[in-house]
């Protein structure tokens, strides 16, 4: 449909249609707020110091000078924080952590959401209902509330504290209930005519499940596998209160580390910050459109 | 006249299938829920009963130790006299396998029957080089009982208590010469025990069985009537399901009561008997045998027995609630036709099930069993220290919820004058809604007008400004946070740096509540606005362009066209949105925990990161956990409340 619209629409101006500048001006400045603090990252990052001032102020600064320091760009461009933040900090360590987890949640959450939110598409069963209920419910749990128990299990009886296991079983509960009401959404737009003439000709319900419904939704899996992904890759206080051992930090814990207390490595916490954002920004802002989609027709149709 | 209209609608309507059958089920269902709740009160009083023999028997092992280290300190703590003096002692003690004492001054044994101890030479003796941990034991008695004198208080432990593997106990107690710690004594003895006794079995199974009897009676009486006389069943079979739990619980809390006095009896007996026997072997010392049941700090217990088991009493009660309603529930499931329409369907859907089941199991014990558990530790004093602590023993009750809701004092008057409470609940709470309508709405308004911004038609550079404003959304929210930290900064942060270039000064932005907010909320509303943005223009795009060229056809003014065109298209997709939005800021942990960390004292903090302060900083569980259940009703009152907003929305809509 949109792409009938932009067939039809002119790219040229119409006489009698107003400028465009005012709307351009706005949306100018709302692009700088937005991007600045990305700027400022980079500007740190390759800064090659650990310090978060972007120039060193002489002792009487002129307007010159305080303009300079807000000036998203580094005094001597250097890449040595990268270098030294992979070499000499054990951050790459870190992020190998948080992929490891990362790819073992996305695998466990993902199985899990499919089958769950299939039945919840297809089949009437009593429960459905309050299992839909639930898993809505569920996010509204206070995560501390269930983090102080579940600290209590998992790390002072069964002793998974610094565990990848712990935060992999955590990180995919965390996701299911979203992946599960998105993905739901998705199977409820599939028409039922394919499976039922698969059922037919004698398909079992698994057959029909993963070799029509599920290649059907490759693309709503693909977005409930970034979610879980990310939910992973991006969680913070789950990972500050289970990981205690150094060497088994997640990247997000690490990144703290560097610029939480005492602690001033504002460089390292850039170019760190670098790494770990760009594979979920970029993988973010390709998939997005689908995420927003999955969101609202999850969140619609009820 | 009630039975007869009974009957005739009973004609009317469809008979229901085997009406004798479920009679007798309730009767089945009684017996099951009878046992359980009185079975487990009866678990619940053999586990009160037991801890509280346990507490006895080291009381009872405490007065000899102490007794033994009175004798030592009377008789000066050392030489031949105390030797002896110590062995008619220990005649009298059969309980007490090993004595010693140790004297820090001569750094010496004086005394010992302790055969590790006589296998390394005649005593008394000096201490020899593998036998330091007796010295320093000495040395830390003497460190907390200084530590004790100087401050007044008693904060220290001043008798040293070890439990062996075998159950024996290890208790030293201080020997004190002119005010002075000079060694201890120490007795290895047998826990001697003063059983509290716990209330029988077989009583208990009794209590169980009588109301099965009167439901079964009752049950060939209902049986070939209606519905309402099964109603009826079903309403005694609860009934007596109360007055069952009930009465045993009276019955079992007064036995307790009873055996834990005359347990407190017998105590006192039993020092009565030591200072006898102390006041011939050492005459003097007995004089501190009122001290003697004492406590680690050796304050005297002198319990009074009501007082001792009122704590007993509460424990009993509130479980007994608890009990109470999970076996009416029981009752209630089996002696209706639940559990077997349950069967029939779990076999009928297996499929869906199956294909439910991996999610509903990670669900059920990752997120539903340590939520349910959560709730249960509100109603406790768990700290760290006693994780692995009875439930009973660490019951408060609403205690917790108690000391949240009811305390109103966000404003404490000191000596300075007045100051604000930020750590008050309510505070916290005014602070959390206000951070969440300030943050849903910049979200929305700087979303929509972007959103419509870019919806304009023909814009140039659309997917550019498009990818580059939804930037702040795709960044992990806590590096956002750490930039923005970063940028706060007083000395060297970005926005310091614009005020002066503006020639303002700067400011520190987490030492004033205020600013703190400031800070937080532009943190928030910068990376909160994309979501708003995207989901509203999908909205817009979706609104076919007919609707717009009609309207202008109608001459609807741009004004017009938005009020009753474009606002209404938005709504579907908005109104989720906002729901969305709202839940998150209000749970929008990391932004508070990382920017402000709650700076200024806790004045900036969000409930949820009060309550993980709470838990993981203080490590008051129970506590916490109360703090989260509280946050839970209130977004599930929210919930509520949304939905039916929405709802009625939907059906004026439509």
């Amino acid at each position: 449909m949109s792409g009938d619209r932009k067939g039809s629409a002119h790219r040229d101006r119409k006489p009698g249609e107003r400028s465009h500048a005012p709307v351009h001006a706005f949306l100018i400045l709302f692009t700088i707020v937005s991007v600045y603090p990305v700027l400022w990252v980079f500007t740190v990052a390759f800064s090659g110091k650990q310090s978060l001032a972007i120039v060193n102020l002489p002792p009487e600064p002129r307007a010159a000078d305080r303009l300079r320091a807000i000036t998203p760009w580094p005094d001597e461009p250097s890449p040595k924080n990268f270098v030294s933040v992979m070499r000499e900090q054990p951050f790459g360590r870190w992020v190998f952590n948080s992929a490891v987890v990362s790819a073992a949640t996305t695998l466990v959450g993902v199985v899990m959401a499919c089958t769950a939110a299939y039945a919840f598409s297809r089949f009437k069963f009593p429960g459905r209902r309050t299992g839909l209920m639930m898993f809505l419910v569920s996010q509204m749990f206070p995560g501390v509330l269930t983090m102080i128990p579940l600290y209590i299990i998992l790390v002072q009886w069964l002793e998974l504290g610094s565990s990848w296991i712990a935060l992999i079983l955590m990180y995919a509960t965390t996701a299911i209930p979203f992946c599960v009401w998105m993905l739901k959404g998705y199977f409820d737009t599939i028409p039922k005519e394919l499976e039922e003439s698969a059922l037919m000709d004698g398909a079992s319900t698994a057959r029909i499940f993963f070799s029509i419904v599920l290649p059907l939704a490759k693309p709503a899996v693909a977005v409930t596998a970034l979610f879980s992904f990310m939910t992973a890759w991006n969680e913070f206080i789950l990972a500050a209160t289970f990981m205690d051992k150094e060497t088994m930090y997640t990247a997000p814990i690490g990144l703290r580390f560097f610029v939480g207390g005492f602690s001033q490595q504002w460089g390292y916490f850039a170019a760190g910050a670098i790494i770990v954002a760009i594979p979920v920004v970029v993988l973010f802002l390709f998939l997005q459109k689908y995420l927003v989609s999955g969101l609202t027709a999850g969140a619609v149709k009820g | 006249m009630n039975e007869k209209r009974t009957r005739s609608g009973e004609h009317a309507a469809a008979p229901p299938p085997l009406p004798a059958a479920r009679s007798y089920r309730v009767a089945i269902a009684m017996l099951l829920a009878a046992l359980v709740a009185v079975g487990v009160l009866h678990w619940v009083l053999v586990k009160r009963s037991a801890s509280l023999t346990e507490a006895r028997a080291t009381r009872a092992a405490m007065i000899s130790a102490r007794a033994a280290a009175d004798i030592a300190t009377q008789l000066g703590g050392e030489g031949d006299a105390l030797v002896a003096a110590l062995r008619a002692w220990q005649k009298e003690h059969p309980a007490v396998h090993a004595l010693r004492v140790a004297n820090n001054e001569n750094r010496s044994l004086e005394a010992s029957t302790f055969p590790e101890d006589l296998k390394n030479g005649e005593i008394p003796r000096r201490m020899q080089r593998d036998e330091k941990p007796l010295y320093d034991l000495g040395q830390e008695l003497r460190a907390n009982l200084e530590t004790n004198q100087s401050e007044g208080r008693k904060r220290e432990e001043e008798v040293s208590i070890e439990q062996r593997r075998d159950g024996s106990l290890l208790i030293a107690a201080p020997i004190e010469k002119e005010g002075a710690v000079i060694g201890f004594a120490q007795v290895h003895a047998a826990p001697e025990v003063v059983a509290v006794e716990a209330p029988s079995l077989w009583f208990a199974l009794a209590f169980a069985l009588a109301p099965f009897v009167v439901v079964f009676a009752l049950s060939f009486w209902a049986a070939p009537r209606g519905d309402r006389s099964f109603t009826w069943l079903v309403v005694v079979a609860c009934v007596l399901l109360f007055v069952t739990l009930f009465a045993y619980r009276q019955w079992a809390m007064s036995t307790l009561e009873a055996s834990s006095r005359s347990a407190e009896q017998r105590i006192a007996e039993r020092v009565q008997r030591e200072a006898a026997i102390v006041s011939r072997i050492a005459p003097g010392a007995e004089r501190h045998a009122n001290g003697w049941d004492g406590d680690q700090y050796r304050q005297p217990l002198k319990i009074d027995p009501k007082a001792a088991v009122a704590g007993e009493k509460s424990t009993v009660a509130n479980a007994s609630y608890g009990i109470g309603i999970l076996s009416l529930a029981l009752l209630l499931f089996v002696g209706t036709t639940a559990a077997t329409r349950a069967k029939e369907n779990l076999v009928e859907n297996r499929q869906a099930y199956f294909f439910v089941l991996p999610a509903m199991l990670g669900m059920l014990v990752l997120v539903f069993f340590p939520f349910f558990y959560g709730v249960a530790l509100s109603f406790t004093s768990q700290t760290i220290y006693s994780v692995n602590k009875p439930y009973g023993d660490i019951f408060v009750g609403i205690q917790n919820y108690k000391e949240i809701l009811t305390d109103f004092g966000i404003i404490r008057h000191t000596d300075a004058g007045r100051a604000a409470n930020y750590e008050n609940f309510y505070w916290t709470l005014f602070f959390t809604i206000a951070w969440t309508i300030a943050n849903v709405t910049i979200g929305v308004v700087l979303g929509l007008i972007l959103a419509l911004a870019l919806n304009t038609k023909n814009l140039r550079f659309k997917g550019v400004y498009r990818v580059l404003l939804i930037l702040p959304w795709a960044l992990p929210n806590y590096i956002t946070a750490l930039i923005w930290k970063g940028m706060f900064h007083q000395q060297f942060g970005v926005f310091n740096q614009l005020i002066q270039l503006f020639g303002g000064s700067p400011i520190a932005w987490f030492e004033k509540p205020f600013t703190s907010f400031c800070a937080v909320v532009a943190t928030n509303g910068w990376l909160s606005f994309p979501f708003m943005m995207v989901v509203s223009l999908g909205a817009l795009q979706s609104i076919p362009a007919d609707l717009y060229e009609a309207a202008r056809v109608d001459g609807a003014s741009p004004w017009q066209q938005f009020r009753s065109i474009t606002l209404p298209s938005l709504k579907p997709a908005l109104i989720p949105a906002v729901i969305l939005s709202v839940v998150w800021t209000f749970n929008m942990f990391n932004i508070i925990y990382l920017v402000s960390a709650g700076e200024p004292a806790h004045s900036t903090e969000i409930l949820i990161t009060q309550a993980y302060k709470v838990a993981f900083e203080q490590y008051r569980y129970g506590y916490a956990a109360a703090y989260a259940t509280i946050i839970f009703a209130i977004l599930l009152i929210y919930g509520v409340f949304q939905n039916r907003v929405t709802r009625a929305t939907e059906s004026i809509a439509s």
